[in-house]
């Protein structure tokens, strides 16, 4: 158990949290691959829907980030 | 408009423990508004019970479905391969909705996911509240328009009882007077007079006393 690495999905904003991840890219700068990015057009997009969603098709958390 | 409340989880999956292909279907009408079981809701609560069935160890399928009304037929007609392919609707509208899927399709199962509520009105973000009791014969042109059957918890003619306090009901302080509501409205129409006016026993049998109601239109029926 002490391997697990959980599944992480990030909802980010396309204006903020997501120009961060673009910058990060950019810069090189390595982030674990169990972090699954989906941009959105604004954190207010986000929908219960959503978040459902990504936890029924298997991820252990979401993260939004806005 | 009609207004809806879900029901418990818990007490839906114990409406689909015996089922395994549930069509979870959605009405586009009152029940939308009020965001008890649209579009939205159909999908919430389906993706929940399939995380919550799998999670139980069952492979149970929901399907998700909309119509914009589940109360008519035609609307009920275009989805009538879905409903036989599954063995049980969890229909999210209304009662209305749940019993007009069986009368179309008498063999179909069909559980309420949704407890109807009430006739009523948004009044704030995330409040609603009833407005009429449908009673069959309306009165509201002489209580300024607030209606004393579904408002006043005694349902009085001529009001207010020595329970209101304050312009709150007895019953609980959240719930306003009906006749100190008729009373404010009228005195700021200028229609006090209005008060004055014992309005007789309501005749109650064109409300459930006289038994389930029907309505005839010969101009709209076609024989």
């Amino acid at each position: 158990m002490n391997e697990f690495e959980p599944q992480i999905v990030a909802f980010c904003c396309h204006y903020c949290a997501y120009a961060a991840a673009d910058l990060a890219g950019s810069l090189r700068l390595q982030y674990p691959t169990n972090l699954k990015v989906i941009r959105l057009p604004c954190t207010g997009k986000l929908d219960a829907l959503h978040v459902l969603k990504a936890f029924e098709e298997g991820a252990d958390g979401v993260m939004v980030a806005g | 408009m009609i207004v809806g409340e879900q029901k418990p989880l818990e007490e839906i999956k114990e409406l689909v423990a015996d089922h395994e292909r549930i069509l979870v279907l959605g009405c586009g009408t009152c029940v939308t508004v009020c965001f008890t079981g649209g579009e939205k809701e159909v999908g919430i609560l389906a993706s929940s019970l399939r995380m919550a069935t799998k999670i139980d160890g069952q492979g149970k399928v929901f399907d998700e479905q909309t119509v914009q009304r589940q109360c008519e037929w035609e609307f009920l007609d275009t989805i009538e391969e879905e409903i036989k392919e599954h063995d049980l609707i969890l229909s999210m509208a209304c009662g209305i909705g749940v019993q007009a899927i069986v009368e179309r399709f008498p063999r179909a199962r069909v559980a309420p996911a949704i407890n109807t509520t009430f006739l009523g009105l948004p009044e704030e973000h995330g409040l609603w509240t009833e407005r009429c009791a449908a009673c069959g014969e309306c009165v509201l042109h002489r209580t300024a328009g607030v209606c004393p059957i579904a408002r006043c918890a005694k349902s009085l003619m001529n009001g207010p009882c020595g329970g209101s306090q304050d312009g709150k009901c007895e019953i609980d302080p959240e719930v306003q007077c009906a006749w100190q509501l008729i009373y404010d409205r009228l005195k700021a129409q200028g229609r006090l007079d209005q008060m004055l006016e014992i309005m007789p026993a309501k005749d109650w049998s064109t409300s459930r006393d006289g038994g389930p109601r029907r309505l005839v239109r010969q101009d709209l029926r076609i024989d």
